[in-house]
C-alpha cells in the first residue's frame, strides 16, 4: 500500500516538472530575442518603426534641381507652403537623387478647386490675418476677367502676387505709347 | 542661388564615426539608421543628427493652434500619402464645429477633411455664430489606455514617450481600438493589425517634423523637444494664451496640446 501511494506521488511530481521543462522552453522559443529590453514589448519594433520609408521630404530636398521655383515660392506668399502637397510625395519622383517617374503637375482644371481648398472664403474660419481669402465667382466678376478664368491665368502659382500688376503695367504702356 | 546648410565634410565623418562607434557598443536602438540622402536636407528637429540618441533626454511635445487651422486637409492629405494608409480610414482628420445661436453644435467630418472643405454646411437653417476646425491626431498619452489594454504587449509606449504598434505582434483583437478615449485608433484591413498616429516617429528620428506638420501651410500645427529650451513648442506652453488637452478628466496626460481650445470641442 505504502509503496504504491509513492508512485502516485511521484508520477505527479514528474509530470508537473515535464510541464514546467516544456512550458520553459517554449517561452524560451516562443518569447522574440528583444521582448523586454525596455518593458513589456518587443524592442526591435521600435526599430521597425525607425525603418519605415520616409516619403515626404522637406521643400529643401526639391531646391538642388528646382532652384528657379523654390526660389519663388521661399520669396513670394507661398513661402509655407509645402511642394509636395500641391504636387506629390518626393518618393514618388526621385530615388537616391535620380528621378524615377514624372511629378504630378495639377491640371488647369483642377487647379481652382485646389487653390479653394485654403483660399475659400464661403468657409467661415479663415481669418483675415492667417489667410487672404476670396470668394469665386465674384473675385472674378470685381476683376473685370471672364468667368471661365482659372487661379493660375493671372496668379503665377509659386508666388501669387509676383505677376498680379504685369497686366496693369503693360496696359499703361500701351496707352503711353499710343 | 546660395546653397543652404551645407554640411562640411568633418562633421560628416565625426557624424558617421558616431554611428559606427554606437553599432558596435551593441545599441542598435540608439543609432538613427539614415539614408545619405535624408543627411542632406537639414535638420528640423536640432539635436537628433551627430548624436547618439538618447531616448530619455527628449520630450517631444505637439500643439494644435486651432485658431489658425483654415481646415485645408493638406495634412489629412500628406498623412494618407506618407503611410498609404487605405480609404475611409483616418491617422490624422480634421473635425469643422459650428456653432448656431441657440449655442447646438454641429460637428462633421467629410472624408476626414481629405478632400478640404468646399463649402458652408446646407442642412444647417438657423443663423451661424461661429465655425472653426479642429484637427485631430493621436494624442500620445503619458498613461495611455490603449497599452494597458492590450493583451499581447503589441502596443507600448517607447521611452522617449511614443506610443506605437508591433505590426508583427499584434493580433488585432480592436481593445485597444475601444479603450482610446480619442477614437485615435483604426483596424487597419491590409495588415489585419491596429494603426494609429505615430506623430511620424520615423521622420523624427532622423530629425524631420512630421509630415502633417511639414505639409501645414498655416504652422497650426507645431511639433518639438520640450527639453530644447528655444524649440517653438517650449515657448508656445510657456508662453501666454489658452492651452489645454482633450479630455483631461480622463487622466491620460496627453502630450498633444490644443491652443485656443474651445468647451464645445470633444
Amino acid at each position: 500500500m505504502q509503496s504504491s501511494y509513492n508512485v502516485h506521488i511521484k508520477r505527479i511530481v514528474l509530470i508537473l516538472f515535464i510541464i514546467l521543462v516544456v512550458g520553459l522552453i517554449a517561452k524560451q522559443v516562443l518569447t522574440p530575442d528583444s521582448f523586454g529590453i525596455y518593458g513589456h514589448y518587443r524592442a526591435d519594433a521600435i526599430h521597425d518603426e525607425v525603418n519605415r520609408e520616409i516619403r515626404h521630404m522637406t521643400n529643401a530636398s526639391c531646391e538642388p534641381c528646382h532652384e528657379y521655383e523654390s526660389e519663388n515660392l521661399a520669396t513670394g506668399f507661398h513661402k509655407k507652403l509645402s511642394c509636395e502637397f500641391c504636387h506629390a510625395p518626393n518618393a514618388d519622383h526621385a530615388k537616391n537623387g535620380k528621378k524615377i517617374a514624372v511629378m504630378s503637375v495639377t491640371e488647369k482644371k483642377n487647379i481652382n478647386a485646389l487653390c479653394l481648398r485654403c483660399h475659400n472664403d464661403s468657409l467661415w474660419a479663415r481669418p483675415e490675418k492667417i489667410i487672404k481669402t476670396v470668394r469665386m465667382p465674384e473675385h472674378l466678376k470685381d476683376q473685370e476677367v471672364r468667368l471661365n478664368n482659372v487661379c493660375s491665368q493671372c496668379h503665377y502659382v509659386h508666388a501669387p502676387l509676383k505677376y498680379i500688376n504685369r497686366p496693369e503695367k503693360a496696359k499703361k504702356m500701351q496707352e503711353t505709347s499710343l | 542661388m546660395k546653397k543652404k546648410n551645407q554640411t562640411p565634410d568633418l562633421k560628416r565623418r565625426a557624424f558617421m564615426e558616431k554611428i559606427l562607434k554606437g553599432t558596435i557598443a551593441g545599441s542598435v536602438f540608439l543609432v538613427i539608421p539614415a539614408g545619405p540622402l535624408i543627411c542632406k536636407i537639414p535638420e528640423q528637429i536640432k539635436g537628433i543628427r551627430g548624436n547618439k540618441y538618447e531616448m530619455t533626454s527628449k520630450k517631444f511635445a505637439f500643439i494644435v493652434d486651432i485658431t489658425s487651422c483654415i481646415g485645408c486637409g493638406s495634412c489629412c492629405v500628406a498623412d494618407k500619402r506618407e503611410y498609404n494608409v487605405p480609404d475611409h480610414n483616418y491617422r490624422t482628420w480634421v473635425e469643422r464645429y459650428i456653432k448656431d445661436y441657440d449655442d447646438k453644435v454641429y460637428v462633421d467630418s467629410p472624408n476626414g477633411a481629405l478632400d478640404g472643405y468646399h463649402g458652408p454646411r446646407k442642412d444647417i437653417k438657423k443663423p451661424i455664430r461661429d465655425t472653426f476646425f479642429v484637427p485631430k491626431l493621436c494624442n500620445m498619452c503619458k498613461e495611455p489606455s490603449c497599452v494597458q489594454v492590450c493583451p499581447v504587449g503589441a502596443t507600448f509606449k517607447t521611452p522617449d514617450g511614443f506610443v506605437l504598434i508591433d505590426k508583427k505582434h499584434c493580433v488585432g483583437c480592436g481593445y485597444c481600438i475601444q479603450a482610446c478615449p480619442y477614437s485615435a485608433r483604426f483596424l487597419n484591413p491590409e495588415t489585419n493589425s491596429a494603426d494609429k498616429c505615430t506623430w511620424c516617429y520615423h521622420r523624427v528620428r532622423k530629425g524631420l517634423v512630421p509630415a502633417c506638420v511639414n505639409a501645414c501651410p498655416t504652422g497650426a500645427r507645431q511639433f518639438g523637444d520640450l527639453n530644447d529650451k528655444n524649440s517653438n513648442v517650449f515657448k508656445k506652453l510657456n508662453g501666454p494664451g489658452v492651452i489645454s488637452v482633450l479630455k483631461k478628466e480622463m487622466g491620460n496626460q496627453p502630450a498633444l496640446y490644443y491652443q485656443g481650445l474651445r468647451r464645445e470641442v470633444i
